[in-house]
This record gives structure tokens, C-alpha cells and sequence, in this order.
């Protein structure tokens, strides 16, 4: 365990402590002038997006691997980076920024208490990511969850009542269940819970060999996979991030759902092993439904911000399949390219959420049939959009076509129908994505923004959301055109996960051990 | 400076053009205009630079990175195919360029469709360079989104924004197979570079990588059974039928097969040259039946395209290359004139509303006829030296049915572009729109009198003059070796087809105003305009898809969403709540409090179990 440098840990502190400080002060302040509360959270969401890009420079010498942290202890957490945690942190800062701007331009009730809600928020994903502690990485993410649940409650749109039960239920429940698998994993070594690091956790296991039951890494991988909207866990995903206020889906469905991708690579292919038994195929075709069963969901949608939600999920599926090669088959590109969609969904999906957002408070409505002909009013915001939704099917430029195209390469050693069905979400996502562009923006100016233009002009993206978009899209590219960014952190990561998976899984679990090996 | 930093920047220049016009040029059309054609000039002077300075290949190779195992390669492969292509791309695009001031004058969006058009050229010259199957990839999808916008030009009109996403979404399905094929190419040799490909596959390579490797070319050539798009594709402006739906990108897929073509198995082969063959045919006589002057040039090049796929298939890539250089300056020149003659009677598309156009535009005139005779093969036309050679190919290969196609279609463009030429040129106008038209500006004559005039015409015998000579070394031999034997079997097919031609040109002179073979027999006529496999994706689309994405979502809302998950928890509970209530009597809320939370520690034992 080597000991982050006194610079970059208190760095890592302030990142993720000012959004929550910040936040702190607006909800006690709630009657602070509005000036004040501005450029109070302006910097709170600006600050980590500075740190952690300044992280991601490899002067910094930020970051150490899986197995080998630098960390700093503090309060029972454990603070510290690796090379799959740093590129999430940064994205979620980005994020952060992106949102932020965002709430920042709008104008709700209670703004202090609204804005120092999603600074919480934030703080708390940043913390997912900058902890490696079990009890901090929960604490944090039950941190962040907690004033999703309020903004949906209380600032969110049309049906946020039932999203924001439903999502509470089931985020409640996931996080439990990992949990439960990870406190009984533990007590199979002999663990205690306040002090596991996810290196002990490693360690532990790795020298113990001892047998873990498969039903506590199910519990776990899918307690995960509730997090992640993993097929058939998702139905919390779509109305949650249709009904959240616009900065959360975008936290949430960028950055904060990655905690539980997060938690199966760290925790369930790390240290538990799938292994390459019935519980490896549950997780492939549950997987495999994400893109394909999903992917057809998102043709039914007759709205824009229920299509984004479901292909946010649909999306899930390639992550999904990417760690599944790497965790089960030992193959390092799967891995590689999960981080990197990760990375890359996490912003061109907030891009969208904000820019769907653009759309709806031009003309009032999400549907589809009342649409149409955008283009000829709102030129930049027409183009942003189409940037955005092509990088989200995986235009090369954009940092997804890197992820996509890595994990179908990964799969290439796998049964060619299994592959058919992966590579089929290039056809799946371009025609609803495609479908949404001409029905939105192309063709006839529709009748209802016709109606709109004439009572009051509509008008192009204002500053505030030509920033925002630009900062995701823009990083978006950058990762794109320079891949070596984001592999040169998690190839190593992903080269080791590889060989621990291609070494013997742990003996007496007979569940993990297919009868043909 | 070298050959590797030139190609630098005839790969870069563009899209820094494309860049600096989208991001500051939105709203100078005129200025964006000039900038874009100036970018282009000065990529195809850079190119032949290039090409008059070497003569052997030029390597350079990059890692971007490495994901996992794989090495992300950025590299160039300069080789005698691409040299040609390379000749073909930036000269042909040149002058579209300098076509499309005069063409768009009036267009509001120049600044966007000169972006769009600077973005094409990186894409395409991106497939030109690449030196690994990878790298091809990310620019054949640039060069499918570079199309898919530039299609939507006018995306305020309905069927601009259907054509476009047909476009994208083929292309699409043709790129699954190409993503899978890349990957079996990885999994069997372990590279993806061409070179060492090149070394590593033996004889014996096995069908499915071609057969995939194929899907990329039938989208992106519009083959059957994904030819379907390329029609509907001539929504966009003519300039961009020219450059993207005719002369380079379609090509691109051609071109690709050529470079690959030792990973394209026996079987694979067959198919190719039966299918290309066929389609060949099939699209010519569809030509006849269409009125939309620009519809018909499209299937046309569908034809031409299957020619080019079949000479791959006869096992001859340096034919379909030099066919694809020669069907280059001789459809761009077809197009840029039906563009002008569009642009000269005020948007009319219709040729049956046209007619007597030789007086109004005799620039345009002359350069059209002259690359329909390029089209129709006439001897010692460009066209000639490379459709003539492929037929003969086909006959000496004794491959019958190859052969047969391959002389219908012959005969099938002979008809077609008697037909064109009468109802466009000839008679008398039939519409006001074709009483006053009036000939193009120099910006639109002098492009199609280069590529028509000289390039049409003379590309085959003046080859040596006209194409700078290193760009010729794939397709010397086959040039030198291209002679008149009045008893050849192709001389004989075109012999023939040339007399239908001139009688297909009489033929539809007796009817002003009409189609001449719809008056005499509709159900033929009516049969050859029909889209068949159109129809049948529709009806794929509507009654299988879409009822299978609803069916779908119905599961999800029925069964994941409600019995599953409400049933389940809510059942459970309200069970509990039941039992509660039973045992109780009263409906004390603190009991059923405690039940209900004794429940659910329940059911998560019960599931952690």
C-alpha cells in the first residue's frame, strides 16, 4: 500500500468534499442571495472537474493500480485512486460540471436547496469513485442516492411519485443484497467489515482460497446489477430518469449507475469470480437481453426523454458483455472496453438528457408525433443533437465507438450467434436513434411548434447549454481521437483482471464449475 | 517535404476545413463556398505531387493505443490500387467542388453543405490511406454519417429525412457483418494490418470472412439485397449524387473488395460475380422505367456497380478498379449534367417534361453526350477499356450465365441512354421549365467539359497523358493489352448494343411528352418501376418488426415490470398485510407496521438465502 503524496490526497479531499460542503451551505442557507449561491456552487462544480483532470495528467502520479493503492485514511475512509477509478472520477466530474451549468440556468423553487441537493449528489458519486473502502464506497453511494430520490420526489416531471418510489425500492434492495454477499464473503475469510479495503478484500481471498458459495456472489453480481438496470432488474431505469429533474438523470444516468459496474468489477470479477458456470451464463444472457430485448423496447417509444432512458439502459449491455469476457474468459479487451463505454456513455448520455431537455422546454412537449422540423428554429441545438445521439451509436471520433468496437473484437473467440447478437445493437441503436433525429428535428416543422413559434419565437441553445454540451462532447472527441487517454490507465487494470480469471477458479464451489471444463 | 507528411495533410486539410467552416463559416456561404473548393484544389494538387513524385509504395504506421491485446493502428498504405483511387477521389472531387458554387448559389445552408462536403473528403481519402482493416472501418462509418448528412440537406422535406436514415441504417446492417468479420480476421491471423494479412492467409482462407468481410461492400456499393437505399439517396443535392452516390463512396466498397481480395474465398468469388452480374442487368432495365432523370442515373450506377463487383468476382480487382476510375469521370459528368440541366430548367427533374435541351445549353449537351457514349462503351471511349474488358473476361472464364448478364446489361445501358438522350435533348421542350432554360454559369460548364470532354472520352487511350503514370500501374497491363477484335465476343455484345441504343433513341421519339414503351406496353413498364424488395422491407418493417418491438414492450410492462416485480412484492405484502389482519382483527397500523416490516426482512432473507 503506498501512500498518496500530501498534494494529490488533499486534492482528491477537495474534490470530494466541496460539492458536499458547498452543498451543505445552500440547504442551510436557504435564503442566501442568489448571486452568493450562484458562484458559491459555480465553483463546487467547477473545482473537481479542474482536480480531476489535473489527476489525469501523468505528471500527477495520481493513481496507483488494483492491487496497489495510494491512499490516504481519513475518518474510517479509505481515499485513493486506480487506474479504472481515475478515468471514472474524471467523468464524473465532467459530468458534474455539465449538470451543474445546467441547474444552474434554471429556474426552479427553493434554488439554494435544489442546487445544494445535486451538489450532494454529486459529491457523493465523486466518492464512489475516490474511496476504496467497502464502507465508504456505500456510504458515498448511499449518499448520492438519497437526494436522487428527494430531487425526483420533489422537483422531478409527470409521474415522479411512482419513479421515485419505484427507484428507491429497488436501489434500496440492490445495494442491500451486494452488500449482503460482500459481509458474507467476508466472514468466509474472516474479514471485518471496518477495515476492508478493496485490496485486503483482494488479498484476502486470493491467499485464503477458500470456497465462496456461488448464491453469494449471485446475490452480489446481481445485487450490482440492479445498480447497473441489468435485464431483467431494469424496470426501475427508464421512468426513473424520465421523471428525475434534468441535472440528476444526467449524474445519474452518466456517472452515479456506474457504482454498481464499478462494484462488479472491483468486488464480483475480482475478487469473487464468476467463474465459468451457470451463474457466468445467467449473467452473459441477462446481459445479452440488455441489448437485445432493451434495444427492442426502445422502438416502442413514442417520447424522446422515455427513448433516451431506455437506450441508457439498452447501453448497459455491452458493459455488461465486456466484463463478462474479461471476468469469465480471461480476456483482457473486454475490460478495457467496458471502462472505456463507461467512460464515453457516462457523457454523450448526459449530453443527451441535457439537450432533450433543451427540446422540451422550446416546445413544451417530449412526443414524438408532436415534433418535427426543429431544425429550420434551432440550427445548433439540431446539430449538437445529432453529435450526440451519433456518438452514442458509436461514430468513430467519439470516445463509444472505441468501447463498442473493443468489446465485439473481445467476443471474437465466443460462439458466432452470441456475437451476432452483440454486434446487432449497431443496427438496433441506429435505427431508433436515427428514427428520433427525423422525427424531432427533420421533415415538416410540426403543427405544435408551429403554434409555439407564433406566440413566442424559439429560440437557438442559450450559452449556459452550448457550455455545458460543448464540455461533454468535447471530452467526448478528445477521448476519441487520443484512445491511449483512457487504455493507457485501465489496460494494466484489465491485464491483470484477465489473469487472475484465467487462473483455476476456487475449488468446492460447484455451482461456478460447468460440467464440460 | 516527404511523401508521409504530404499525406498528412491531404488526409487532415479537410477536416480542418470542415471544422473551420462549421464552426465560423455558418453564415458566409459564399465565402465557406471558395474556402471548401480552394481545400479541394489544393488536396488534389497535393496528390498528384505525390504521385508524379514516387512510384513505390509508401508505408507509415501509428498505435493510438492498445485495448487489451489489440493495437489501434493509424497508419498508410500507398499501393498501386491506391494510387489510382487516390487520383480518382481527389480530382473528381475537385471539380464537384467548383460545380457545387454554381450549383448551390442559392442555397441558404451552403455554409453546412460545404462543411458536410469537406467532411466527406477526409472520410473518403481516410479509406484510400488505410493501412489495416480497423482503420478502413472508422472511415467507411464517417464516410455513411458524412452521407447520412449530407442526404438530409434538405431536411425540411419529408422524404430527404426518410432517404437519409434508409441510408444510414443499410449501410448499418451491411457494417454488422463487416464488425464481424473484422473480428473473425482478428481471431484467425491475430492482425489486422493489410500487409501482414497479405503474408499470413494462405489458399486456403475460409468462406465465412469473406462472406462477411462482404457485407461490408454490399451496403456501402448498395448491392442486393442492400441496394435499396441508393435510389432513394438522390434526395440530396446533385452535387452530392456526383461525388458520393456515384463517383467515390459507392466505389469505396469496390475498392475495398480490391484490397481484401486475397481474403475473398472461391465460393465467395462466385457469388460475387453471378450477383454483380445480375444486378447489373436487372438495375439497367430498371433504369428504363423511371422519369426522374437523376433516378435513372442511379440505377445506372447500381448497374455499373455490379459490373465492378462482378469483374471481382471473375477474379480480375484490377478491372473493377479501372472500371471504377473510368465509371468515375464518366457518371460524375452524367450527374453534374443532369445537374445543370436541372439547375438550367428551374428544378425540374422530370424528363419527360424536358426535351430540346441542345440548343438551350449546347455546353451541357455535348459533355452529357459525350459521357453517355463513355457509359455505353462506344470504342476508344473511356468506358469502352474497362466494360469491354470485364465482359471479355467473363466469356473467357466460361462463365456462361456471367457472361450473358454481363451483355444485357450491356445492352440494357445502351437503351437507357438512347432514351436519355432523346427525351432530354432532343425534340421539343415539353414543359415551360425546359422553354426557358438557359445554360449554367462557368463554375458548372467548365467542371463537366474537363471530366466530360477530356475525361470521358480520353481517360482509356490518352490514359498515359491525362493520369499521372504511377497511378496506372495496376491497370497498365490491362489498358495495353485492351485492342478492337471485330470478333470478339464483348465487341460483338457491344456491337449490337450500340444498333439497340440508336433504336431505343428512335423509339422513344414517337411520343412527345410520353414514355414511349409505358404507352406501348404499361405492365412491362409498370413491372420494372415497381420496388420489390422495397415493398418487402416494408412489409418487414411494419407487420414483423414494429409488432415484434410492441409485443416486446407488452412483455416487459406485463410480465417483468408487473407480475414479477409488483405481484411479487406487492403480493407478498398484502399477504402479510391479509395474515396480519386475520390474526388481529383490527386494522391497527402499528401492528401491520411491524408485520409489514417482519415481512420484507422475510423476503430479503429469502433472497439472500
Amino acid at each position: 500500500m503506498e501512500n498518496f503524496n500530501t498534494v494529490n490526497s488533499s486534492l482528491l479531499l477537495a474534490a470530494i468534499f466541496t460539492p458536499i460542503l458547498v452543498g451543505l451551505i445552500l440547504l442551510v442557507g436557504r435564503n442566501l442571495p442568489r448571486s452568493f449561491a450562484t458562484g458559491f456552487a459555480l465553483t463546487a462544480f467547477t473545482l473537481p472537474a479542474l482536480i480531476t483532470v489535473w489527476f489525469f495528467l501523468p505528471c500527477a502520479e495520481a493513481y496507483g493500480s488494483v492491487t496497489q493503492y495510494r491512499q490516504t485514511n481519513i475518518w474510517g475512509f479509505c481515499f485513493g485512486l486506480n487506474g479504472i477509478s481515475l478515468p471514472l472520477i474524471a467523468m464524473t466530474a465532467l459530468v458534474g460540471l455539465a449538470a451543474g451549468i445546467k441547474a444552474l440556468d434554471q429556474e426552479v423553487e427553493s434554488r439554494n436547496a435544489y442546487l445544494g441537493l445535486i451538489l450532494f449528489m454529486l459529491g457523493g458519486t465523486l466518492g464512489v469513485f475516490g474511496t476504496n473502502n467497502i464502507i465508504g464506497f456505500y456510504f458515498f453511494h448511499e449518499f448520492a442516492l438519497i437526494p436522487t430520490f428527494v430531487l425526483t420526489l420533489f422537483w422531478g416531471g409527470e409521474g415522479r411519485r411512482s419513479a421515485a418510489m419505484q427507484m428507491a425500492i429497488y436501489l434500496t434492495v440492490g445495494a442491500m443484497l451486494s452488500l449482503a454477499g460482500i459481509v458474507i464473503a467476508m466472514q468466509t475469510v474472516g474479514l471485518g467489515i471496518e477495515d476492508a479495503t478493496f485490496e485486503q478484500l483482494f488479498l484476502a481471498f486470493h491467499q485464503s482460497q477458500l470456497p465462496l458459495p456461488a448464491a453469494t456472489t449471485a446475490i452480489t453480481l446481481f445485487g450490482f446489477g440492479t445498480l447497473a438496470s441489468l435485464f431483467p432488474f431494469h424496470s426501475w431505469a427508464a421512468p426513473g430518469y424520465s421523471a428525475a429533474p434534468t441535472p440528476v438523470s444526467m449524474i445519474h444516468a452518466g456517472a452515479l449507475k456506474k457504482f454498481g459496474l464499478y462494484g462488479i468489477i472491483m468486488i464480483v470479477a475480482a475478487t469473487m469470480k464468476i467463474g465459468t458456470g451457470t451463474l457466468s451464463h445467467w449473467f452473459l444472457w441477462c446481459s445479452v437481453a440488455n441489448v437485445f430485448i432493451v434495444g427492442l423496447i426502445c422502438f416502442g417509444q413514442r417520447d424522446l426523454k422515455q427513448m433516451l432512458s431506455w437506450s441508457s439502459v439498452a447501453h448497459m449491455g455491452p458493459i455488461f458483455v465486456g466484463i463478462w469476457v474479461c471476468a469469465t474468459q480471461g480476456v483482457a479487451e473486454g475490460l478495457d472496453a467496458a471502462i472505456f463505454l463507461m467512460v464515453a456513455h457516462g457523457l454523450s448520455c448526459a449530453a443527451l438528457f441535457l439537450l432533450a431537455n433543451a427540446v422540451r422546454t422550446r416546445t413544451g412537449t417530449y412526443r414524438f408525433d408532436e415534433l418535427g422540423g426543429l431544425a429550420r428554429h434551432t440550427p445548433v441545438l439540431s446539430a449538437f443533437f445529432i453529435a450526440a445521439i451519433m456518438a452514442s451509436i458509436g461514430l468513430p471520433g467519439f470516445g463509444n465507438f472505441w468501447g463498442e468496437l473493443g468489446v465485439f473484437l473481445s467476443l471474437r473467440n465466443q460462439p458466432f450467434i452470441l456475437q451476432v447478437f452483440v454486434v446487432s445493437t449497431v443496427v438496433i441503436s441506429a435505427i431508433y436513434a436515427l428514427r428520433a433525429v427525423a422525427s424531432v428535428f427533420f421533415g415538416k416543422v410540426s403543427s405544435t411548434i408551429e403554434a409555439r413559434h407564433a406566440y413566442a419565437p424559439i429560440v437557438d441553445l442559450n450559452g449556459a447549454e452550448r457550455t455545458a454540451t460543448i464540455i461533454l462532447l468535447g471530452a467526448s472527441l478528445v477521448i476519441g481521437f487520443i484512445p491511449s487517454l483512457i487504455t493507457n490507465y485501465t489496460n494494466p487494470e484489465a491485464q491483470a483482471l484477465a489473469r487472475i480469471a484465467q487462473a483455476k477458479p476456487f475449488k468446492a464451489a460447484p455451482l461456478q464449475e460447468s460440467p464440460r471444463n | 517535404m516527404n511523401s508521409v507528411s504530404l499525406l498528412h495533410w491531404i488526409l487532415f486539410l479537410p477536416l480542418g476545413a470542415a471544422a473551420f467552416s462549421a464552426l465560423f463559416l455558418r453564415r458566409q456561404g459564399a465565402f465557406a463556398a471558395w474556402f471548401s473548393t480552394l481545400t479541394a484544389f489544393i488536396i488534389a494538387g497535393l496528390a498528384l505531387t505525390i504521385l508524379t513524385q514516387t512510384s513505390e509504395d509508401i508505408k507509415w504506421h501509428y498505435e493510438l493505443g492498445k485495448i487489451g491485446g489489440i493495437s489501434l493502428g493509424f497508419g498508410y498504405l500507398i499501393d498501386a490500387h491506391a494510387r489510382l483511387m487516390l487520383f480518382v477521389v481527389s480530382f473528381v472531387a475537385a471539380w464537384i467542388h467548383l460545380f457545387s458554387v454554381g450549383y448551390m448559389k442559392e442555397d441558404e445552408a451552403r455554409g453546412r453543405f460545404f462543411a458536410g462536403l469537406s467532411i466527406f473528403m477526409f472520410s473518403i481519402l481516410g479509406i484510400v490511406v488505410a493501412d489495416n482493416l480497423l482503420m478502413t472501418f472508422i472511415f467507411w462509418e464517417l464516410v455513411g454519417f458524412s452521407s447520412y448528412m449530407l442526404i438530409a440537406h434538405y431536411f425540411d422535406t419529408d422524404f430527404a429525412a426518410e432517404a437519409s436514415k434508409k441510408a444510414f441504417i443499410t449501410n448499418r446492417i451491411g457494417d454488422l457483418g463487416f464488425i464481424l468479420g473484422i473480428a473473425l480476421c482478428l481471431k484467425l491471423y491475430g492482425t489486422l494490418d493489410f500487409a501482414e494479412l497479405k503474408l499470413q492467409a494462405g489458399s486456403a482462407v475460409p468462406i465465412a470472412l469473406g462472406l462477411l468481410l462482404m457485407c461490408g461492400f454490399l451496403g456501402k456499393s448498395a448491392q442486393f439485397p442492400l441496394h435499396v437505399w441508393l435510389t432513394d439517396a438522390m434526395a440530396g443535392p446533385t452535387p452530392v449524387s456526383a461525388l458520393i452516390h456515384a463517383a467515390t463512396m459507392v466505389a469505396a466498397g469496390v475498392y475495398f473488395m480490391a484490397r481484401i481480395s486475397f481474403l475473398l474465398a472461391p465460393e465467395v468469388l462466385d457469388w460475387l460475380a453471378i450477383s454483380g452480374a445480375g444486378m447489373a442487368a436487372l438495375a439497367g432495365l430498371c433504369a428504363l422505367a423511371q422519369t426522374d432523370i437523376k433516378k435513372s442515373l442511379a440505377y445506372s450506377t447500381l448497374a455499373h456497380l455490379g459490373i465492378m463487383g462482378c469483374a471481382i468476382g471473375l477474379g480480375h480487382p484490377e478491372l473493377a478498379v479501372l472500371h471504377m476510375a473510368m465509371h468515375a469521370f464518366f457518371k460524375a459528368t452524367l450527374f453534374l449534367g443532369a445537374g445543370s440541366v436541372i439547375h438550367g430548367c428551374h428544378h425540374e427533374q422530370d424528363m419527360l417534361k424536358m426535351g430540346g435541351l441542345l440548343k438551350k445549353m449546347p455546353i451541357t449537351a455535348v459533355t452529357f453526350i459525350a459521357a453517355t457514349l463513355s457509359n455505353c462503351a462506344v470504342p476508344f471511349f473511356a468506358g469502352w477499356y474497362s466494360k469491354d474488358a470485364i465482359i471479355e473476361a467473363a466469356w473467357h472464364g466460361g462463365h456462361f450465365w456471367v457472361f450473358s448478364f454481363l451483355a444485357l446489361a450491356a445492352i440494357a445501358t445502351c437503351l437507357y441512354s438512347g432514351r436519355m438522350i432523346r427525351l432530354v435533348f432532343m425534340g421539343a421542350p415539353n414543359s415551360k421549365a425546359a422553354t426557358h432554360a438557359h445554360e449554367s454559369p462557368w463554375t458548372m460548364t467548365l467542371p463537366i467539359s474537363v471530366l466530360g470532354i477530356v475525361y470521358a472520352v480520353g481517360a482509356g487511350f490518352a490514359a498515359n497523358i491525362l493520369i499521372p503514370h504511377s497511378s496506372l500501374q495496376v491497370v497498365e497491363k490491362s489498358l495495353n493489352e485492351m485492342a478492337f477484335h471485330l470478333t470478339a465476343p464483348a465487341t460483338i455484345v457491344g456491337a449490337g448494343a450500340l444498333i439497340l441504343g440508336f433504336l431505343s433513341f428512335k423509339f422513344y421519339g414517337w411520343f412527345a411528352g410520353q414514355d414511349s414503351l409505358q404507352k406501348i406496353s404499361p405492365r412491362t413498364y409498370q413491372i420494372l418501376e415497381y420496388r420489390w424488395m422495397d415493398t418487402f422491407y416494408n412489409w418487414y418493417i411494419d407487420k414483423v418488426q414494429r409488432r415484434f418491438a410492441e409485443f416486446i414492450v407488452f412483455l416487459d410492462l406485463l410480465v417483468i415490470n408487473g407480475l414479477a416485480v409488483r405481484w411479487t412484492v406487492g403480493g407478498t405484502f398484502a399477504a402479510l398485510g391479509h395474515i396480519s389482519n386475520a390474526i388481529f382483527h383490527r386494522g391497527q397500523t402499528r401492528l401491520n407496521a411491524i408485520w409489514i416490516t417482519l415481512g420484507s426482512l422475510l423476503f430479503i432473507w429469502f433472497l439472500v438465502r
